[in-house]
Order: C-alpha cells, then sequence, then structure tokens
C-alpha cells in the first residue's frame, strides 16, 4: 500500500467505524399481509420512517424526485430569490405546512377511523387531523396546513388539500408555492411494511404543470412518538442568527 | 484493498448517516463552505429541542480559552440513533468538525464528535451533501 492508499485508509476509515458504533443500526420492516380495518379499508396505522427530502427536485432513498421544475416567471423569481438566511419560518419555529412536515426525516404516526386520518407529526409535535369519509372541503380562512379531505379510489386513499396561506415553502431548500396550492397526497399500503406515497403538486402561480414526488415510508414497529418543543431552547432565533420572514400583509 | 476500495465501503457508510434534523434550513443560519475542527474542554451540553447545543472552551493561539457554542441534531432523532444526554459529559476533551455560523460568532454546526476514546459519532448536521 503507498503513502496515498495508507492515508486514504486512516482518513476514511477513522469516521465510518465510530459512525457505525454510535449509529442507526439497520432495519428491515416487519412482513405481512396489508392490514384492514373491520370495515374492511386499507389501514394506515403505525409509526412510520418517513425519506427525509430537503430538495423535491432531486432523488434519495426512498424518494424519486422531480427534476427540472417547471416555473412560472413568477415562480422562478421567487425561487431565484429566495434566501434563507433573509427569513426562514421554520427556524422561528412557524408551522411547516403539509408538504415540509411529510418532507422532515422525523417520524410520524397515523391514526385511522372511518371517519378521520389523523397525521401526528414528530416535527414539533404537530397533527393535522383529515375527514376522510368522501365530504367536500370545508368554506374558511386559508391555513399554514391548508384544508384536507380524503376519499377511496379502490384501496388507495387520496387526501386533497386546497386553501393554503402561502406563507410556506415546500422543502428545507426553499422551493415556492403559492396560495394557489393544490395537493394531492396517494396513499397505499402494498404490505404490512410499507406505504407508497406520491404527492402531486399542482400550483397554476408558481407551476406551469404539476409534478409529482413518488416515496416509500417504513412501519416502525420499535418506535414511539416523542415530545418535540420547538420553543424549548430555540437558541438561534433568540440570538438573531435566524431571522424571522417578513410577510406581505 | 487499495485506497478506491477502501473509500468505496467507507464513504457508503458516510453517505448512510443522514441528517437528523431539519427544525431550520442549514442555509439560514451556517456556511458548509466555512468547515471548522475545534479540540477542547466541554463547559456545558444543552439536551433539548430543537437541537441540542454542545459548549466548549477552546484555546486560541495565545492559549487563551475561548467559549465556543455548536449545535447538533435534535434530540429525539439523537436519541434513536444511540446518542444520550450523557454522550459528551462536561469536562471531557473532544474534538468537533462542523460548520461556523455566517455571522461571525463563535458559533458551529455539528458534523461529528471524536469522543475522549478516540470514537467519531455523528451529530446530526443537517449541512447539504457537496
Amino acid at each position: 500500500m503507498n503513502r496515498l492508499a495508507a492515508t486514504t485508509l486512516v482518513v476514511f476509515l477513522a469516521v465510518p467505524a465510530a459512525i457505525r458504533a454510535f449509529g442507526q443500526q439497520d432495519f428491515k420492516p416487519p412482513t405481512g399481509p396489508t392490514p384492514r380495518t373491520a370495515s374492511g379499508r386499507v389501514d394506515f396505522s403505525g409509526v412510520w420512517e418517513k425519506p427525509y427530502v430537503p430538495d423535491m427536485s432531486k432523488d434519495g432513498k426512498g424518494q424519486q424526485g422531480a427534476p427540472d421544475l417547471p416555473f412560472t416567471p413568477w415562480g422562478e423569481a421567487e425561487w431565484k430569490t429566495y434566501d434563507a438566511a433573509n427569513g426562514d419560518y421554520t427556524g422561528a419555529c412557524l408551522p411547516f405546512g403539509m408538504t415540509r412536515s411529510m418532507n422532515t426525516p422525523e417520524p410520524m404516526q397515523f391514526m385511522q377511523s372511518d371517519k378521520y386520518l389523523g397525521f401526528l407529526f414528530e416535527q414539533n409535535s404537530w397533527f393535522t387531523v383529515v375527514p376522510i369519509d368522501g365530504r367536500e372541503h370545508r368554506k374558511g380562512e386559508a391555513t399554514w396546513f391548508g384544508d384536507s379531505v380524503g376519499h377511496w379510489e379502490g384501496d388507495t386513499l387520496v387526501i386533497d388539500t386546497v386553501n393554503f396561506n402561502g406563507k410556506t415553502r415546500l422543502d428545507t431548500i426553499g422551493h415556492p408555492h403559492s396560495d394557489q396550492l393544490h395537493l394531492t397526497q396517494r396513499f397505499s399500503r402494498p404490505d404490512l411494511g410499507h406505504i407508497t406515497y406520491e404527492v402531486i403538486v399542482d400550483d397554476p402561480k408558481t407551476f406551469t404543470k404539476p409534478w409529482k414526488n413518488v416515496r416509500t415510508l417504513w412501519l416502525r414497529p420499535d418506535w414511539e412518538m416523542m415530545e418535540y418543543s420547538c420553543e424549548e431552547n430555540n437558541k438561534s432565533l433568540w440570538e438573531g442568527r435566524i431571522k424571522v420572514p417578513k410577510y406581505k400583509p | 484493498m487499495n485506497a478506491t476500495h477502501v473509500c468505496l465501503s467507507a464513504c457508503l457508510v458516510i453517505a448512510a448517516a443522514h441528517p437528523l434534523s431539519a427544525h431550520h434550513s442549514f442555509a439560514a443560519e451556517f456556511d458548509v463552505n466555512k468547515p471548522v475542527t475545534l479540540t477542547g474542554a466541554v463547559t456545558k451540553v444543552e439536551w433539548g429541542n430543537p437541537h441540542i447545543w454542545v459548549y466548549m472552551d477552546v484555546k486560541d493561539e495565545r492559549g487563551v480559552a475561548q467559549p465556543w457554542q455548536c449545535e447538533g441534531g435534535a434530540p429525539n432523532t439523537l436519541t434513536r440513533n444511540g446518542w444520550s444526554k450523557d454522550s459528551v459529559k462536561t469536562s471531557e476533551q473532544i474534538t468537533i468538525y462542523g460548520y461556523l455560523a455566517k455571522d461571525g460568532s463563535k458559533t458551529c454546526n455539528l458534523r461529528t464528535v471524536t469522543l475522549p476514546g478516540g470514537r467519531t459519532v455523528f451529530a446530526g448536521t443537517s449541512a447539504p451533501e457537496k
């Protein structure tokens, strides 16, 4: 082994060996048939590990992104002028919104009845409860997570969300959306251990056509949800290194 | 085994060390182009959300101890990856590798911590892959 090879051995073995010792073990989701509720619907209940998706245009483990996002001129300008250093609403512990909550590396739990699907996000201990009995959207003020309703297409649960307040970003890197955002999330559970998840982004103010991500979620029966108080010790905001965005009235 | 083989296997493990927090955009506070390595004595550990913070005294070129503060991942996900609030202890001598804050203060984001026994652990940075 020459000197370069020896140096490389030391440099690259030192860190990963230690990461192995302290790090996450390989996990395989449980196997078995798709579980169903007493009424025969696919049951999505459980604690789920999600792929971390900081950039919805990119692929990753369990994630197929959408390269070359089809921006409108307005969307392109919003994207090119975004700088998180000028204001990061997530750093200020404001609500992440639907896509960015689904994108986080923290797990989530689904709780399901015939009428509702509860999305319990560990990120900041937020939740949103979605009627899944086929009802229409409610009329009301726009919100951070939007208004969601669900219906079944065979064994696929389709969640339709509108009426966003436009104050969020789609992902950590900061891809924009407007208050015209219309999200379609499609959930199926091909077996016990997996959810196949599609999210379709349709926002005519920001994008010229809809685009989507396709992901896999993994059942984690070995995990339980934990408290996550974003405000507990948010030093970066308190000490001025993270700024609150200046939203237009 | 040659260097290429070593890098191939080892780098895969590095890639498996996923970010352990998405509380905020990394770029809102830190500069991925300003990596830093610091060695010093731990003065305090804050084990709380949305990030753990490790405080340490680091001697400057004149030998004067300077207080630094460095942000790690979220305690929940660090816990699931083998950490506890006692993983880094007060008075211990550690070496950290991370990224400097954009504001020029003695603040950094932790990628790895090398513990007194020489073991190096991933500390949950959300820095983008370069």
